[in-house]
């Protein structure tokens, strides 16, 4: 049985629609116009991967809230369960661009850093 | 009153002001920053999602990541960083130029050879769209509610009703969404969602959130909160449908419908303003009609890209560097947008230099292996350029040999028939 569908690269601005036919268990990607369009496709049919990027309770600082980011992507299926980890996350500032907030979020070896430097205020 | 005195002055801290900023400084340039918020980055710190500044540093960086590589930049370089400070007056002399602008120091007059506006967009509002209805409270710009969510943590609604399908409404959707909204429903007119594919991807069909295309919304419901809106259907030329009027309940109503530039500022001190861009006219530097005075980022057009307004901010850095040397300018060879091209830009060459000219187009059709054709005022074609798809919802980039506008006077842009 093979299956085909359409979906849009996002690894760079170009944006190629990548044309996917599926084969049981092969994945053939047409459409890319680099490599990482072919990687991209491939890992969107059997792993589809997201940056997730949110905010936790700050104190301390300018704002209210810290702009947060997961270090590499995670499995798409865990973003909810990394929004909720960081529901009750509360640091105090200043905190530095980069800086580990939380390690190893909802078990997906991947950590949560801070996007922008905060200053105690 | 205190009194400055610069070589260039960039008005808006914002991406684009700080990169033309930071590269004339670089260059050797008494540069000041005037920003009237209390911190630099512009827009940028509101925008905690990723995937900006893929082209400038092929990886992608959040908002605050990408201006903070800039503001560190600028902080280390000297420039004249002038916080909290807005500029009131400025006055257009032959060589000179003054600004009178206003801080919690007090009055500064601040004399210039050259001005950089970098001062960005607006968000249109719910007056410009024509809705109808009372105005209770919980009707947001999406801008506003991005600054609520992620500078404060503070979500506006539960029921959320998003106008528009352009890429602001579609980030903000998702961050909605995530953090804890419960229902959502995204309405616009258009066929299809306005903005970029690669968010229609990351931010719709990822989460499934619902939307509904040919929409607009009729009335707004509600005394002192947002209580529902009245949909309607709209036909192509987005005109209501009369008899699909239905009642949608929500609490809050966040308009994303579009981005105008601000060009009120350089309009009063007499730049000519595009209508199609509703930005200034420029060069290919950058230059409005006004002499000495650069226009660069979301002020001259919207751009897709943060990083296509930083390239917009380096190509006035080389202009500024050639008004303050004085150097000669050629004969004007006009810039015009021909068939299905919605916008253009630049609007006139008039620099000797060597390098190729950069512009951006939008094209008002969507295409499938699309040519897009340079000719010149015979007709004659100078260029074809090959673009797998255009669509209305990405900003085109080109780069075109100068050697092909030899004594041309005119060159036109179009998007091919076959």
């Amino acid at each position: 049985m093979s299956q085909r569908t359409e979906i849009l690269c996002i690894k760079c601005p170009k944006g190629c629609l990548l044309r996917i036919t599926i084969v049981t268990n092969e994945v053939k990607v047409e459409g890319n116009e680099c490599p990482l369009g072919e990687r991209y496709g491939i890992e969107e049919i059997k792993n589809p991967k997201r940056i997730v990027t949110s905010t936790v309770r700050i104190l301390n600082a300018r704002y209210p809230r810290l702009p947060v980011r997961t270090s590499e992507p995670v499995p798409k299926e865990k973003i909810k369960e990394v929004i909720s980890n960081l529901k009750n996350v509360v640091v105090k500032a200043p905190v530095k661009k980069g800086q580990i907030i939380v390690k190893n979020v909802a078990n997906t070896g991947v950590d949560i850093i801070a996007e922008r430097d905060m200053e105690r205020v | 009153m205190k009194a400055y005195n610069y070589d260039v002055v960039v008005i808006g801290g914002g991406p684009s002001g700080l990169a033309v900023a930071t590269k004339l400084a670089e260059k050797g340039y008494k540069v000041a920053l005037i920003e009237r918020k209390d911190e630099l980055g512009g827009i940028l710190d509101q925008c905690i999602h990723d995937g900006f500044g893929t082209k400038l540093f092929n990886k992608a960086l959040s908002g605050p990541e990408f201006a903070s590589v800039f503001i560190n930049k600028a902080e280390t370089l000297g420039i004249g960083i002038h916080l909290n400070t807005y500029v009131k007056n400025v006055e257009i002399r032959e060589n000179e130029k003054e600004i009178v602008a206003i801080s919690p120091h007090g009055i500064k007059n601040i004399k210039t050879k050259a001005i950089v506006y970098a001062v960005g967009c607006r968000e249109r509002h719910q007056f410009e769209i024509k809705i109808g209805g009372t105005r209770p409270a919980g009707v947001y710009t999406a801008g506003m509610v991005q600054r609520l969510i992620n500078l404060y943590g503070i979500l506006p609604g539960k029921n959320i009703l998003i106008v528009g399908g352009g890429d602001v409404g579609m980030i903000v959707a998702r961050h909605l969404y995530l953090e804890g909204a419960e229902n959502l429903l995204i309405v616009f007119p258009e066929k299809r969602f306005a903005g970029l594919p690669r968010n229609v991807q990351q931010c719709i069909l990822d989460f499934g959130i619902p939307y509904q295309p040919q929409t607009v919304v009729k009335e707004i419901i509600g005394k002192e909160r947002v209580e529902g809106a009245i949909l309607v259907r709209v036909d192509e030329k987005w005109k209501p449908i009369p008899g699909t009027e239905e009642l949608y309940p929500c609490d809050t109503i966040i308009l994303s419908v579009g981005l105008i530039p601000y060009s009120l500022k350089l309009k009063k001190i007499g730049a000519k303003i595009d209508p199609r861009t509703k930005g200034p006219e420029i060069n290919e530097f950058f230059e409005t009609t006004i002499e000495g005075v650069f226009a660069v980022g979301n002020l001259v057009q919207i751009f897709d890209y943060v990083d296509d307004a930083v390239e917009s901010a380096l190509i006035a850095a080389d202009g500024v560097e050639k008004y303050l040397n004085q150097e000669p300018k050629e004969k004007i060879i006009e810039f015009v947008p021909g068939k299905y091209i919605r916008a253009l830009i630049p609007h006139r060459i008039e620099w000797k230099d060597d390098r190729n000219i950069i512009a951006f187009f939008r094209a008002n059709i969507e295409k499938e292996n699309a040519h897009i054709e340079l000719r010149d005022e015979n007709g004659n074609l100078l260029k074809r350029y090959f673009r797998r798809y255009i669509r209305p919802s990405t900003l085109e980039r080109i780069e075109i040999p100068r050697e092909l506008l030899q004594d041309k006077r005119q060159v036109t842009l179009n998007v091919s028939e076959d």
